[in-house]
């Protein structure tokens, strides 16, 4: 509503502007036509005199030039005729009907060009002020996130945990180069680590094009001094040779891969399609496995002997079970204890472990939140003990 | 609320525009005084609202509001904040806001100006400016609004193109801009004469100083927009004769002519239908310039075939404009009073002739410029015109017109004979010819036009001063001191034509002395001398560098004249990422008026770098010469003249009654040098 | 001199300057101009060696090669035919393979383009206008990124040669 006050009041000023000279008895400033012209002969004839008396001129030419001049005014005089103030009632009309134009005119053209462009119920956004917007994360979609953390990035660009966070959004974006920007600098400043380092690599291979160039291979070569198995950097690497024309090479790196990855890995398709096209033979397929799809961890433990394999699940539940009592963890942590324990069937440590996650993560509601949601679908022990 | 309030104040300057068009020449036409005095109002009243709306669009840039579709497009919250700013006008919307603001800009300054015009030719001419500002009012709303929204607002911007994050963005084209719109007064107020069916010497002296604004504004923004090339695109040309810098040069040359053409009608109460027609001539140019530039007809043919709203609107301003103004002029023009004829040898027939080159050589321009898009849009050959076309053109124009100018000075109104202008000039010339031999024998070998083109500039600096020179010794009189009290005493309108021949000498300079200019394109690795010139350039190393809105690899050089260290240069390749977009940064060291230029190319696989270097001799003379050439419009513009409005006794003589009336005192005189 | 023989003489002087300003202009143009060709139209249609055109395509994958001495040859294509290109000096900024480059200079008597200008335009996805068309001709373009794309700013000038 205050927008169109505001509107009106300025349009009401607008017309004012105009409708004001038009209803003055006399107009403010009139400067005669025949005057002002005189006023510029006479000045002409002064410049003359004045030449004359600093004796740039002769006195005969002086004369011709005045003359000449003088003669020019006359014209004009002659012609120019005096704008009327009268009050007659033509006049009158006149101005009855301008200032209709006026008060017609302006408002109905502003309203009607603003009308049809116009978007009176949005207000203005500066960003600092919708950065500074309490944050609700339902609402809070990825471009503001993204936002938010460039901006705090921006202010304190040492902050690695932050260039960790933007890293596979700028993949998932397509902004390879902002990508592979955010992961050296984390790596700068967390230090190295071989996902972080084969992240890099792929996101410089990405930003070349899918070629893997020297430093994309550096990087990679870095990552697989940490960690021999890690299989993108192996990947990349295979990619390399594929592309140096090294068929030979590049199908024993990918053969090495399939060696090294446990059965139903997730990337041995990809892996098996480039081995047969540079002529290895295709990867035997193998039973599937039911447990943690797609983790590394879960893929070696389906290539165990079922007793093997429960006596491994147990000893990583108990080990996760130790080290959240130790360090404490993120609900999410708990969360996936507390399902351990029910996959399990050990429905009386996960009670345990619920009463732990509760009091471990007293002091942040969500967490708590997130726990009592997960415990209620597990059908564990109801609301959390109030203190 | 400010964002639509903004909108909405450019939606209300639409209605106010109209009664500033409409009222003011009805009153005019029926001779009443109270209509007409609604014109000041209303054009004041339409740029207070214009300037609120650009004001407006400024703080959603500074504030980086994203909920403007052209803040998105052409700003990046971390972009530094100067160029948040200088973004409004870095694109095309903003720009024409910009262009209406300063249309605006000249209506109400118009409306203020006390000088004395004529009550009828100010409200016709405010009408007319009126008329104008409704075109383009309606053009910016309907084609190209710049407080179009987005909702919801997305959380960054695009990023502005980074060849406009320059200094040189934040100056060239408001600059320019000011030239090419100030000459819609000019025209405003020819059309306002022909309305009026009154044309004389008054008219000529309102209009001049309006001539003389637009024209010192082009004049830099054309030097600025050129220096701004020079050292943004990385190989170190001045002048392109690219069409973005033709439709600049254009109305830069009608306005010269124009600003010539005055004087005669003021002096002489000659050449009045010349007059008009190139007032109407050169805002016509200026708009063709913005329809050339902002329709994208340059960028591709198609870009018109694709997104023709905007090229045609602009288009159809074009016609309406040029076609009604010619119009107008075709059927009242036979109606004007004819001026005398005159004298071939006279000052006037000097600038009848300096008229006749100009617009000769801004036709070869515009020829050059329009006939590849003609001839492709009628047969689809693909042509270029490029700077060999204008090499043989337009300087075979220009050259002897610059040879005449200080003849031309030097000469008397009315009548003149050439055994005086030869016996004012003797001098001038000797000089000239005595710096082109020195240059000659300084520079053996090297290229055989330039010392002419030296020669032909020190010609025209000394005759610019030759005309203060002899009216301050006039008739042998007093000493030193007496001539220099003279000279100070001239009017500042002569001192101003004084300097601006004298900037156009310089530039000449400057551009003779570019073809000493070396250039060399050298592998380079850290560590490498590569001598340019008698200086050495060492390439330190190179770098990368993060800051603000982009990554760079920096190249540093140190610049060794004798084995002394006297300079440390960096040149930087940008990336900027949110563009994907990268620029050239040259390295600049200045010695005197030359300068040592160097950029670099890619890193080579071998980790050397592909350098130029290059020695540009005087190059600076080029744009110093252009800012005295503005200097000489500003101070013409501080006369007396125009400043009272109805001068009772003036001080200051124009011009050309001094030199007019000198003419048999100083046939006795014994020139001064 | 009479009135009349002043008008005369006015009008003799203004004749003559505009025939000497159409003469140079007619000259320049047979001499100064010069054609735009796309490679297929070079292949199909040949151009004798020593005449200077302009030669405009996409700067094919692969085709980069490096000689030492600032020397750098690739091969300029439309999708109806290739010429190799030779060219001593800096590359612009924006010079990739994939992408659209105009070059202007001669063929040499074996066949290769020696350019001695490199154009490229500053913008992402700048296509140069003459490139734009001709592939579109043999239907290699569709994207009509730059063309939606009203011309930014002033201001920039349309090519930036490099020599």
């Amino acid at each position: 509503m205050t927008i169109w006050i505001l509107f009106a009041l300025m349009t009401g000023a607008a017309v004012l502007a105009v409708l004001v000279p038009l209803s003055r008895r006399k107009a403010a400033e009139t400067a005669d036509a025949a005057e002002s012209e005189r006023l510029f002969y006479e000045d002409q004839i002064a410049e003359i005199e004045r030449d004359h008396g600093r004796g740039l001129i002769t006195a005969e030419e002086m004369r011709a030039a005045k003359a000449e001049a003088a003669r020019r005014l006359i014209r004009a005089t002659s012609q120019a005729s005096a704008p009327q103030e009268t009050v007659d009632e033509p006049a009158l009309r006149r101005r009855r009907a301008a200032s209709a134009v006026a008060l017609s005119s302006v408002p109905l053209l502003a309203l009607a060009v603003y009308g049809a462009y116009g978007s009176p119920h949005l207000p203005a956004q500066p960003l600092s002020a919708r950065l500074e917007q309490t944050i609700d994360p339902r609402n809070l979609d990825i471009a503001e996130a993204v936002a938010r953390i460039e901006t705090h990035l921006a202010q304190d660009p040492d902050d690695g945990r932050g260039w960790d966070v933007l890293g596979p959004v700028y993949m998932r974006q397509g902004r390879f180069e902002d990508a592979a920007r955010a992961w050296a600098n984390a790596l700068r400043l967390l230090g190295p680590d071989p996902a972080r380092l084969a992240n890099l690599g792929e996101a410089l291979v990405n930003a070349e094009g899918g070629v893997v160039k020297a430093r994309a291979r550096e990087a990679f070569e870095q990552a697989l001094g940490l960690d021999e198995n890690h299989p993108k950097a192996r990947f990349y690497l295979a990619q390399a040779a594929e592309q140096e024309g090294d068929v030979a090479g590049a199908r024993a790196a990918y053969e090495e891969i399939v060696r090294r990855s446990p059965p139903n890995a997730p990337w041995l398709d990809v892996v098996g399609e480039r081995l047969v096209a540079v002529g290895g033979a295709p990867i035997q397929p193998r039973a599937p496995f039911a447990t943690a799809p797609g983790s590394e961890a879960g893929a070696a433990l389906a290539a165990l002997p079922e007793e093997d394999r429960l006596a491994a699940i147990g000893g990583m539940v108990e080990g996760l079970a130790a080290r959240l009592k130790e360090d404490g963890g993120s609900a999410e942590e708990w969360v996936r204890l507390l399902r351990s324990y029910a996959v399990l069937g050990d429905r009386d440590r996960a009670q345990v472990a619920l009463a732990e996650a509760r009091e471990a993560l007293a002091g942040d509601p969500a967490a708590v939140a997130t726990l009592d949601a997960a415990a209620a679908e597990m059908g564990l022990g109801g609301a959390a003990p109030r203190q | 609320m400010l964002i639509e309030a903004g909108h909405f104040a450019l939606a209300l300057a639409l209605g106010l525009s109209v009664v500033q068009f409409l009222v003011p020449i009805w009153g005019a036409r029926t001779n009443d005084a109270t209509l007409m005095s609604v014109g000041p109002p209303a054009a004041i009243g339409v740029f207070a609202l214009i300037l609120f709306s650009f004001g407006v669009l400024s703080f959603a840039y500074a504030t980086s509001d994203f909920s403007l579709a052209n803040v998105v497009a052409n700003s990046h919250s971390q972009k530094p904040f100067v160029y948040k700013l200088t973004g409004v006008w870095g694109n095309h919307e903003g720009s024409m806001l910009l262009w209406i603001l300063i249309l605006a800009l000249f209506g109400a300054l118009v409306a203020v100006a006390r000088n004395a015009v004529p009550p009828k030719l100010r409200a016709n001419t405010i009408a007319m400016q009126g008329l104008v500002t409704i075109a383009f009012l309606l053009f910016l709303l309907i084609t190209s609004n710049p407080f179009e929204r987005i909702s919801p607002a997305p959380f960054e911007g695009q990023d502005l193109n980074p060849f406009l994050q320059d200094p040189g963005l934040a100056i060239h084209p408001p600059l320019l801009y000011i030239g090419y719109v100030g000459f819609s007064i000019t025209f405003a107020f020819a059309m306002a004469a022909l309305i009026e069916g009154k044309i004389d010497a008054v008219w000529a002296r309102a209009v001049r100083p309006w001539t003389l604004t637009a024209w010192g504004f082009l004049t830099l923004g054309i030097a600025m927009g050129s220096y701004w090339a020079y050292y943004e695109l990385g190989w170190g040309g001045w002048w392109f004769w690219d069409p973005v810098e033709n439709a600049s040069l254009m109305p830069w040359l009608a306005g010269t002519a124009l600003i010539h053409s005055t004087v005669v009608m003021e002096k002489r109460d000659a050449l009045k239908v010349w007059t008009i027609l190139l007032a109407i001539l050169t805002f016509s140019l200026s708009l063709l310039g913005t329809f050339l530039v902002r329709s994208g007809v340059l960028t591709s043919v198609h870009a018109f075939a694709v997104d023709p709203d905007r090229g045609l609107f602009i288009l159809g301003i074009l016609v309406f404009f040029i076609g009604g103004s010619l119009a107008l002029f075709a059927w009242r023009a036979p109606m004007l009073k004819q001026g005398g004829i005159f004298a071939p040898v006279s000052r006037e027939g000097a600038l009848v002739l300096n008229n006749l080159f100009i617009s000769t050589a801004c036709a070869t321009v515009f020829i050059g410029t329009l006939y590849p898009l003609a001839l492709e849009s009628l047969t689809g050959a693909k042509i270029s015109v490029g700077a060999p076309f204008f090499n043989a053109t337009f300087l075979p124009i220009a050259v002897p017109l610059l040879l005449l100018l200080p003849f031309g000075q030097v000469i008397a109104w009315k009548r003149g004979d050439v055994a005086g202008i030869t016996s004012r000039l003797y001098v001038a010339a000797g000089l000239a010819i005595l710096a082109t031999v020195a240059v000659y024998a300084v520079t053996l070998g090297g290229p055989a036009l330039a010392p002419l083109g030296i020669g032909l500039g020190v010609f025209l600096v000394l005759g610019a001063f030759n005309e203060v020179a002899t009216r301050a010794w006039q008739s042998g009189s007093g000493g030193v001191a007496l001539a220099a009290k003279r000279a100070l005493g001239l009017p500042r309108s002569t001192w101003g034509t004084v300097l601006a021949h004298a900037g156009m000498g310089v530039t000449v300079v400057g551009v003779a002395a570019t073809a000493w200019s070396v250039e060399r394109i050298v592998s380079m690795n850290p560590g490498d001398v590569q001598t340019i010139a008698g200086y050495e350039a060492r390439l330190e190393g190179v770098f990368p560098r993060t800051l603000h809105n982009y990554n760079e690899d920096v190249a540093r050089f140190t610049l060794l004249d004798d084995g002394r260290e006297v300079a440390q240069l960096e040149t930087m390749k940008r990336i900027y990422p949110a563009r994907g977009m990268s620029t050239t940064e040259a390295g600049l060291e200045t010695f005197g008026f030359s300068q040592v230029y160097i950029s670099f190319g890619e890193i080579q696989p071998d980790g050397s770098l592909g350098v130029r270097l290059y020695y540009k001799p005087w190059i600076l003379l080029i744009w110093i010469g252009s800012v005295i050439m503005a200097l000489g419009a500003a101070l013409a513009l501080t006369d007396r003249r125009y400043r009272v409005g109805a001068p009772v006794r003036a001080k200051g003589g124009p011009r050309g009654s001094g030199s007019s009336t000198r003419r048999p005192a100083a046939t006795s005189a014994v020139p001064a040098e | 001199m009479t009135r009349k023989q002043r008008r005369l003489t006015l009008i003799g002087a203004a004749g003559a300057t505009l025939a000497i300003a159409l003469g140079l202009v007619l000259w320049a143009m047979s001499d100064t101009i010069v054609f735009f060709r796309a490679p297929s139209q070079v292949v199909s249609e040949g151009v004798a060696p020593g005449v200077r055109f302009r030669l405009g395509g996409l700067v094919e994958a692969g085709s980069v090669e490096r000689h030492g001495d600032q020397v750098t040859t690739f091969a300029v294509g439309d999708g109806g035919g290739t010429v190799t290109v030779r060219y001593r000096g800096l590359l612009p900024d924006l010079f990739r393979e994939g992408q659209g480059v105009v070059t202007e200079g001669r063929l040499d008597a074996t066949g290769l383009f020696v350019a001695d200008t490199v154009l490229a335009r500053h913008d992402e996805n700048y296509m140069p206008r003459e490139v734009a068309d001709a592939l579109k001709e043999n239907g290699l373009w569709q994207h009509d990124g730059p063309a939606v794309r009203p011309a930014a700013a002033r201001d920039l000038p349309i090519t930036t040669p490099t020599q």
